[in-house]
């Protein structure tokens, strides 16, 4: 059986998360999608992935919140074992150069979206950052194959062979 | 499902392990001791091909691990062995069973693994594919015909999956933006499989089941030319894929009135591409002209293997990325067969029933609708490993010494298995066609009933009529 590999976003604004869920829609027959207003309810649902075993392949996260900000969201998942491979994207207007450097060095951030962003860009880029986790963590792509980049789940299928199953 | 999977899981490796401890002490009658023993590797082998509690490639090395334990010259019971094997077994060496990984069909295999890998790394795949699908226009059907022998001229030097993948990644972008209630959608999502299942049958090297018929072929001294396999399987495959292709436009008739399929690519023409394309052509020469200068199959397979890692075609990277597995997986039929026939097992097994009536077609067909409800649910590779010994043991008096009376049935057999294609899990090219969205379970469901009908009733014709003049 497949592993469950969930999307999780973050942003204070209702009105952006509702267009970041609108855009990623498409995804979520096979990526339950995950939304939090705030830092402390993103933890909040990292601990419910955790206790479920669900994984987390991508989140995307805005910088400035009220409480915790983003940067530093994406900083202490860098350093927790489970999150460490989850793919990193912040979707910012007011990140500083400085945060936006702390996130790439110390978060290993895979993609900068810059608010407001094109039509679309979103969903590219989180199919992208999906193939790249489901290559990172080795899984079978099968299940997912129908949402990734042709080219990057041509690179996935590579690795079966006429005596898979 | 996942507790139902558990539980066939432990089943299997329960059911596994008990007939390989207690099948020696059992004592049959007319098995010899080593046919006991090579029972209960077989049972062994079997239970965990078909409930696969561990993956499959391991049931195969696990296989020649017991056979040098218990059946060779370095077996841990070798002190005891002449107690144990009072009939007079001659173990053979131990060498015997690790020497089935070096088995000219196993090179073969593997210098086909180089070319395909060549072929993949510059790109010759898809420039063949943007190649030859052009003659075929922009008519939905043609297009549709076309992409069905494209891949399968393809599958037919590479592997079935590779194939797939290749072509699905080609063609989805392009197809997904047809209309969601076009038939024509599933017929190209169908297309895909369907030419690769198919195309693996027309040369040796296309799919492992003909390397499991061309090894238990071998192994009775018939040593089966490329260019023979080819001049019997490619007609089949022809007609096959041609009826299938009617078939399918007439189940899956699309209402587009113009598809064309783009493929953006360009003959790399460095050195090293060059050097792919020459090697890759040289050996496919030398394998079809094989009658003419002599050198067997799995002398010429070497050639690539030597050439395109001096030339730096294929690097270390790409040697790795080999499915080694596959390779295993055959050599591990091929010791199990060695086994069977040296202790009478086989010649036992063929025994417990009485075939009296049976003419070799009737045997044809039988093993054939076993080989293929089996194939559908299990690896092709598998089932034809599992028949291929009984088969050829039943075969070799009815052919009395004649090796065309042998070559028919074994090839047949060998090759309705690749004609098994009903369900997603029948073959990777399936599931692959299945997991892009495109097309669903039933959709499989038709095509297969359909291809598998088709295989089935011109294999048994072909090797009843056409094949013996060819031989």
């Amino acid at each position: 059986m497949s592993e469950t590999i969930s999307i999780l976003c973050v942003d204070d604004e209702p009105d952006v998360l509702d267009v970041v869920v609108r855009e990623l829609a498409s995804l979520e027959d096979t990526f339950p999608l995950e939304t939090a207003g705030s830092a402390a309810e993103a933890r909040e649902c990292l601990d419910r992935l955790r206790r479920d075993g669900t994984g987390l392949g991508v989140i995307v996260c805005d910088h400035i919140m009220p409480g915790e900000n983003g940067v530093d969201l994406l900083v202490a998942m860098a350093g927790d074992e489970q999150w460490r491979i989850t793919r990193k994207v912040l979707l910012t207007g007011q990140a500083g150069l400085e945060a936006t450097v702390r996130a790439i060095n110390r978060a290993e951030l895979a993609h900068y979206i810059a608010k407001p962003w094109e039509n679309r860009e979103l969903l590219h880029v989180v199919r992208r950052q999906l193939g790249l986790y489901i290559a990172a963590r080795g899984l079978d792509p099968l299940p997912y194959l129908r949402h990734l980049e042709p080219g990057q789940a041509a690179a996935l299928l590579r690795h079966m062979s006429d005596a898979d199953r | 499902m996942l507790i139902r999977t558990m539980n066939r899981k432990w089943t299997g490796l329960f059911l596994g392990l008990l007939a390989l401890l207690v099948m020696p002490f059992l004592s049959l009658e007319g098995l010899s001791f080593s046919g006991h023993v090579a029972l209960g590797i077989f049972s062994m082998a079997a239970i965990f091909w078909i409930f696969e509690p561990i993956p499959i490639h391991a049931t195969s090395m696990a296989v020649i691990l017991s056979q040098v334990l218990l059946l060779s010259d370095q077996s841990v019971i070798s002190g005891r062995l002449k107690l144990l094997h009072p009939e007079g077994y001659t173990a053979p060496a131990f060498t015997q069973f690790y020497g089935t990984l070096a088995n000219p069909i196993i090179i073969l295999f593997l210098g086909g693994f180089a070319l395909a890998a060549a072929a993949e790394k510059y790109k010759l795949d898809r420039n063949l594919t943007r190649v030859l699908l052009k003659p075929f226009g922009t008519r939905p059907v043609m297009v549709s015909l076309g992409v069905m022998v494209v891949t399968a001229i393809l599958s037919a030097f590479m592997s079935n999956t590779a194939t797939t993948a290749m072509m699905m990644t080609v063609a989805i972008p392009i197809v997904a933006a047809v209309s969601r209630d076009d038939p024509f959608r599933r017929l190209i999502g169908l297309s895909i499989p369907v030419g690769a299942n198919i195309g693996g049958i027309a040369t040796p090297i296309g799919t492992p089941p003909n390397a499991v018929a061309l090894a238990a072929l071998a192994r009775q001294g018939v040593i089966v030319p490329f260019s023979t396999w080819m001049m019997l399987a490619t007609p089949l495959v022809v007609v096959t894929l041609l009826l299938s292709w009617w078939g399918m436009c007439r189940i899956f008739p699309p209402r587009i009135e113009r598809f064309e399929l783009r493929i953006d690519s360009t003959f790399d023409r460095s050195p090293r591409a060059i050097a792919a394309y020459t090697v890759f052509i040289v050996t496919v020469l030398l394998w079809i002209t094989e009658k003419l200068h002599g050198i067997p199959s799995g002398v010429v397979a070497f050639l690539p293997l030597v050439l395109l890692p001096a030339m730096g075609v294929l690097e270390k990277k790409d040697i790795r990325g080999f499915s080694w597995e596959v390779l295993w997986l055959v050599a591990g039929g091929i010791s199990l067969g060695l086994s069977l026939q040296q202790t009478g097992l086989a010649v036992w097994m063929v025994g417990q029933v009485s075939w009296e009536g049976f003419s070799t077609t009737g045997l044809v067909v039988l093993f054939s609708l076993v080989g293929f409800l089996v194939a559908n649910l299990v690896s092709h590779t598998v089932s034809a490993t599992i028949l291929m010994p009984i088969a050829i043991s039943l075969v070799l008096p009815l052919a009395g010494g004649v090796s065309a009376a042998l070559v028919i049935p074994i090839a047949a057999i060998g090759i309705i298995v690749s004609y098994a294609n009903i369900l997603p899990i029948s073959t990777p090219p399936n599931a692959i066609a299945l997991s892009t969205g495109l097309i669903e379970s039933r959709d499989l469901a038709t095509s297969g009933i359909l291809v598998g009908a088709l295989g089935f009733i011109f294999t048994i014709l072909f090797g009843l009529v056409l094949w013996p003049i060819l031989l």
